[in-house]
């Protein structure tokens, strides 16, 4: 069976390939996919310390799961929502052609 | 069995519950009664039901019950949280009473109950001492705060700066959880007596550092400190200005706020230390760099401004940097010093927001050349302008003067090892300075310069001249009487703790 350890390495792969995505990919949608990745990485590690508690009776791990789970979904439902409001305006979603406010 | 006295809860979460029903009133009002009615008329009734609202949620925060230290609640409702939420809901009727001017959106319903939720959002991260309940309602908070600031659906701007907020606000919400997640993990508890509890002994854990570098990177970005502030400027200038104003006031009061609860009470024993020479990992530290960052970054780039939302960008992010070593102090004056500056800053705020929406409905713009003669085209807005820059600066008899006073001489005394903090207040002291330039270079166009020939003059509204001028008195008088709102914030600070 697997032990914390594993889970823990693999939720930090997770967290850094969103990071990555987030920071590197040039369409807003791809940047969306991302922060997704990164927020799952987070419910990975709070599973995995819940899963190896003393006492796995408490279920403060895994209410947190669920709560973040609906933010999420919440935060996906919002920032498609913005997507489609900036398309409109400028017809792509390649963030590079997205300047008109700097300074 | 255990018995939990439901009515009694009830009553400490009135304001909240008040809200709430405040926020759905609105939205079927508008979209029943009201909806053949003139956009103008609905905006008044709107405001009008949002503010009463508001104000029954003041009416009603009076309850409290002192939290057993030893309880795991998510929330606490003590006299501290309470006079702070009354301050935001303040903050958010004179938001309402300042979007009257702005003809921005069709859908009124719509924007004033987002105002509700976000505003509820906030009272609840006030609440909150638990970091379940704190990732809610900060989510609560941001994802309203996104939606109005892409209110405007026909201005490019708008969208473009709400996802830049969204994108950026959504790496950093990750970056809290995961760090969240870290503390669970090393603690096992989620309320932030309780991991204080716990951290007491092990303090310099690396991975309990890096967990705390992560999240105070998510609430950095809440508070627009330097380096997590580059949505500032483009939301500030973007978003329609009054969902402006209340993300520069509000939210920033919830922001500030919850940092020091975070940092105060739930990282309580890794502090580490911030003294010149003398450095030992912890938050301070963290903060320091993002104190210093802030303040150079944001003074320095607002001098180069040509736009006044811009501007108030960029001094927003200065001025969170005044307050970081306040928090930085870490005990009983420095938290009743951040609590003034961030109080008497929100409110400034809105007062400034408010006259570039007047001045930006009336002319179509918010470049400093849409302000230039401003005293010979509306006396009275001009005052206003003045009081409200003149206290941003920090200079006597206005708020402004006494919060960075007060802010200054906590974080100068609150160590005595070697040079303590005072070199941060010198560098902030040095920034002040610099800070008054561009803060007079508006001025001068409003008063100095002679409008253009043709130039119309600007008329506000009724109730948005009375707010403004309300808002400019206030700033002149807690300025004068200072102990009005510390005495207040002392007593509640005595009784609740942080």
């Amino acid at each position: 069976m697997p032990a914390l350890n594993h889970y823990l390495v693999l939720a930090a792969i997770l967290f850094s390939l969103g990071l990555t995505a987030a920071l590197t990919r040039r369409n807003a949608i791809m940047v969306l996919i991302g922060i997704e990745l990164m927020l799952n990485a987070a419910n990975l590690n709070f599973i995995a310390f819940w899963r190896f508690r003393p006492n796995p009776d408490e279920m403060v791990g895994i209410m947190f799961v669920l709560f973040s789970i609906a933010i999420a979904a919440a935060e996906a439902a919002i920032g498609l929502a913005l997507i489609i409001s900036l398309y409109r305006h400028y017809r792509t979603t390649d963030l590079d052609q997205v300047d008109a406010l700097k300074g | 069995m255990n018995t939990v006295n439901y009515l009694g809860l009830l009553r400490l979460l009135a304001p909240e519950t008040v809200l709430t029903i405040t926020g759905l009133i609105v939205l079927f009002f508008d979209a029943g009664v009201m909806r053949r009615q003139s956009i103008p008329r609905r905006q008044q009734v709107a405001a009008f039901l949002l503010s009463a609202g508001a104000m029954l949620a003041i009416g009603w925060s009076r309850h409290y019950s002192l939290a057993d230290p030893n309880s795991t609640s998510m929330l606490v409702i003590d006299p501290l949280t309470q006079l702070m939420k009354q301050v935001i809901l303040f903050l958010t009727i004179f938001t309402a009473l300042v979007s009257l001017e702005s003809k921005f959106t069709p859908h009124v319903g719509e924007y004033f109950a987002l105002l509700a939720l976000a505003t509820l959002g906030m009272m609840f991260l006030v609440s909150s001492v638990d970091l379940l309940m704190l990732f809610v309602s900060l989510e609560l908070t941001s994802l309203s705060l996104y939606i109005l600031t892409a209110f405007q659906k026909d201005k490019l701007e708008s969208s473009e700066a709400a996802l830049k907020y969204f994108l950026l606000g959504g790496v950093s919400a990750a970056f809290l959880l995961f760090g969240m997640s870290w503390v669970y993990g090393l603690t096992g508890e989620t309320n932030l007596i309780r991991i204080a509890g716990q951290l007491r002994d092990r303090a310099t854990d690396p991975v309990l550092l890096a967990a705390m570098v992560m999240m105070l990177i998510g609430l950095g970005f809440k508070i627009a400190a330097a380096p997590f502030h580059l949505w500032a400027p483009d939301v500030y200038q973007g978003a329609p200005t009054p969902s402006a104003a209340l993300i520069a006031s509000g939210s920033k009061v919830a922001g500030f706020f919850v940092l020091a609860r975070m940092t105060l009470a739930g990282l309580a024993g890794a502090e580490g230390s911030g003294v010149w020479n003398g450095f030992a990992p912890g938050w301070v530290p963290v903060l320091a760099v993002l104190a210093v960052l802030s303040m150079t970054l944001g003074n320095l780039a607002a001098i180069a401004q040509t736009r006044v939302k811009r501007l108030l960008a960029y001094s927003a992010i200065a001025h969170a940097g005044y307050m970081l070593p306040a928090l930085m102090a870490h005990n009983t004056m420095g938290t009743i010093a951040l609590l003034y500056y961030v109080t008497t800053y929100a409110l400034t705020m809105v007062g400034a927001f408010g006259v570039v929406a007047v001045v930006e409905q009336q002319t179509g713009s918010d470049a400093y050349d849409a302000f230039t003669g401003l005293s010979r085209r509306s006396p009275a807005l001009a005052v206003c302008l003045l009081v409200f820059l003149l206290s941003l600066a920090g200079l006597p008899p206005f708020a402004g003067f006494f919060a960075k006073f007060y802010v200054f001489t906590a974080a100068a005394s609150a160590s005595t090892r070697s040079l303590g903090l005072l070199w941060l207040v010198i560098l902030a002291l040095a920034m002040s300075v610099v800070s008054l330039y561009y803060y007079l270079q508006l001025l001068k166009q409003a008063f100095a310069v002679d409008p253009p020939a043709g130039a119309k003059i600007i008329r506000p509204l009724p109730a948005t001249l009375f707010t403004l001028v309300f808002l400019a008195l206030l700033v002149l008088l807690l300025g004068a009487l200072p102990h009005l709102l510390v005495n207040k914030l002392q007593a509640a600070l005595v009784v609740s703790g942080l």
